[in-house]
C-alpha cells in the first residue's frame, strides 16, 4: 500500500477480512505468511465497528490515554486531547463519560483517540456500520476530509461496496473463504479530494460499482456450488 | 384513581402510622397480648431505656467491629483469591469447587463451629462475617475477571499499552466496580454473620441482646432490637449506596 492511499477489502462472509486486520495490528498471529510493514507499531492505528470506549473514563482520558502510553506527559496529553475532540466537533463533551454520549458521538471520541495517535496508517473494520444513515454520512465525510489532509492511509474492510468505491483509491475483492486469496483489484479513477457522497454521481461510479457486484456474486456463487 | 409518583413516600408513611395506631390502639384495650405482640409505646419504651441507661453502646460496639471487621477481611481476602484463581489456573481448580460447595451450603451453619474453635468472643463472630463476605466476594471477581471485556483489552493493546496499563485501566476498574455492585449485599452478609454468630454464643453484641431477650420471654425488647439492628444497617447500606453511586458515576 501506497502512502496515503485508500484501500477497501470487500469480499464474502468469512473470507478472513477482519482477521487480516486484526494481524496486521498483532492481534492474533497469521496461520500462515506474514505482515511487512515499514511502520513502527504506533503508527497504526485501528477503528473497530464497536467503539471499546473505557466506560468509566471520560471522552477526554479516553483519547488521552494512547498518548500517555507512548510517553506524552498527562497533561500534554489532555490538552492534546482536547484539540482532537474540538477538531472532531466535540468541543465541550470532553468531560462527558461514554455513557452519555450518542452513537456518533462515541464514534467521534474513538476517531479522535486513534488520530491523536498521529497514525500513518489506519486500520478499519466496519467502523461505520452500526451508525444510521445520515450521522454515518457526515462522520464518513470528515474522515475523509482528514485522512486527506494528513496523508494518512487507510485499510477499510467493509460489506459496503457504495462505501468501498466512494472512499477508496483501490478496492481488493476477497475470494471466499477458507484460504481466501485476493482476487481482483479494481482502481476507482474519482479525483480527490472527494466528497463521499457526491463521488456515488461521478460517472465512473455506476460501471464500476456493476462490475464489483457481478465479481462478489460470483465468489458467492462459487462457494454456493463447491458446498 | 390515578396515583401521583412524587408522593408515594407520603402514602407509604400514612399507611405505616395507620397500622402502628391501630396496632397500639388494640394494645389499649387489650385485645393483644402484650407476651407476643407489645404495642408500640412498649416497644418504643424499650428502646429509649436501652440508650437511656448506656448499657447498649458496648453491644452497638461489639456488633460493628464483628461486621466491619468480616467485611473489610472478606473483601480483602475475596479479592486477592479472586485475582489468583482468574489468573492462575491451577489455583482455580483448587478453589472452584471448594468455593462452590460454601456457596451452595447456608454458611451461617458454620457458626458453631467458629466457637469451638475460637471461642465465644469477638473472633469467632468476624470469622462468620467473613466466610459469608469472602465467598460472595471471591465470585463477584473471579467471574469478572473471566468476563472482561475483550474489546476494552484490545482496545488498550492496540493503543501501545502494556500489561501494566491494562491492570490499571481495564482490569482494576473493572474489578472496582463489580465488588462495589454487591457491596450492599456484602453488608447485609457482613451484619447477618456478626448477629447470627452472637445469638449462638456470645456475651455482647445486638446478636446476644436478641437471644437474651428470647430466653427471657422479653418480646418488647425483641422488637427494639429488631428495629435497632433494621436502622443500622439501613444507615450503612446508605453509605455504602453513596460510595457506589459516587464511584460508578461513570455507569
Amino acid at each position: 500500500m501506497g502512502d496515503g492511499s485508500f484501500v477497501s477489502l470487500v469480499g464474502p462472509s468469512g473470507s478472513g477480512k477482519s482477521s487480516l486486520l486484526r494481524a496486521v495490528i498483532g492481534l492474533q498471529q497469521p496461520l500462515s505468511g506474514t505482515v511487512e510493514t515499514d511502520l513502527a507499531r504506533s503508527q497504526v492505528g485501528i477503528l473497530f465497528q464497536d467503539d471499546a470506549l473505557l466506560p468509566w473514563k471520560t471522552a477526554r482520558d479516553n483519547v488521552a490515554l494512547g498518548l500517555t502510553f507512548n510517553g506524552m506527559g498527562r497533561e500534554k496529553a489532555l490538552a492534546e486531547a482536547d484539540a482532537w475532540l474540538e477538531r472532531l466537533d466535540l468541543a465541550g463533551f470532553g468531560d462527558r463519560f461514554p455513557r452519555r454520549l450518542s452513537g456518533g458521538q462515541r464514534k467521534r471520541v474513538a476517531l479522535a483517540q486513534v488520530l491523536a495517535m498521529k497514525p500513518r496508517l489506519i486500520l478499519m473494520d466496519e467502523p461505520f456500520a452500526s451508525l444510521d444513515a445520515i450521522v454515518r454520512a457526515r462522520i464518513v465525510k470528515d474522515v475523509v476530509a482528514l485522512v486527506e489532509r494528513e496523508k494518512i492511509s487507510v485499510l477499510l474492510v467493509t460489506h459496503d461496496l457504495e462505501e468501498a468505491i466512494s472512499l477508496s483509491d483501490e478496492v481488493y475483492l476477497l475470494s471466499q473463504g477458507p484460504r481466501a486469496r485476493i482476487t481482483e483489484r479494481y482502481s476507482v479513477p474519482i479525483p480527490r479530494p472527494r466528497d463521499p457522497v457526491h463521488s456515488r454521481t461521478h460517472p465512473a461510479f455506476a460501471p464500476l460499482y456493476k462490475q464489483l457486484w457481478t465479481d462478489l456474486s460470483r465468489e458467492v456463487d462459487h462457494r454456493a456450488e463447491a458446498a | 384513581m390515578r396515583l401521583d409518583p412524587r408522593y408515594t413516600w407520603v402514602r407509604q408513611l400514612a399507611a405505616f402510622a395507620a397500622l402502628l395506631a391501630v396496632w397500639e390502639a388494640a394494645g389499649r384495650v387489650n385485645m393483644l397480648n402484650p407476651m407476643y405482640a407489645p404495642s408500640p409505646s412498649r416497644v418504643a419504651a424499650a428502646l429509649i431505656d436501652l440508650f437511656s441507661d448506656g448499657r447498649i453502646w458496648p453491644h452497638l460496639e461489639a456488633t460493628f467491629s464483628a461486621a466491619l471487621g468480616g467485611l473489610a477481611l472478606g473483601i480483602a481476602v475475596g479479592i486477592v483469591l479472586g485475582v489468583v484463581a482468574a489468573l492462575v489456573p491451577f489455583i482455580a481448580e483448587l478453589l472452584e469447587p471448594v468455593m462452590t460447595v460454601l456457596n451452595a451450603i447456608p454458611r451461617v451453619i458454620l457458626a458453631p463451629l467458629f466457637v469451638i474453635w475460637l471461642g465465644i468472643g469477638l473472633a469467632s463472630k468476624i470469622a462468620l462475617s467473613f466466610i459469608l463476605v469472602a465467598v460472595l466476594i471471591f465470585f463477584t471477581v473471579f467471574t469478572g475477571i473471566r468476563q472482561v471485556d475483550r474489546r476494552l483489552v484490545e482496545r488498550v493493546i492496540t493503543l501501545g499499552g502494556d500489561r501494566w496499563s491494562l491492570v490499571r485501566h481495564v482490569y482494576l476498574p473493572s474489578v472496582a466496580s463489580w465488588v462495589l455492585g454487591n457491596l450492599k449485599i456484602a453488608v447485609g452478609f457482613a451484619f447477618t454473620g456478626a448477629c447470627v454468630g452472637e445469638f449462638v454464643a456470645a456475651t455482647q453484641g445486638l446478636g446476644y441482646l436478641l437471644s437474651f431477650a428470647q430466653s427471657t420471654y422479653n418480646a418488647a425488647l425483641m422488637f427494639a432490637l429488631i428495629l435497632l439492628i433494621l436502622v443500622v444497617v439501613l444507615i450503612i447500606f446508605g453509605i455504602a449506596g453513596r460510595l457506589e453511586k459516587h464511584l460508578l458515576r461513570w455507569n
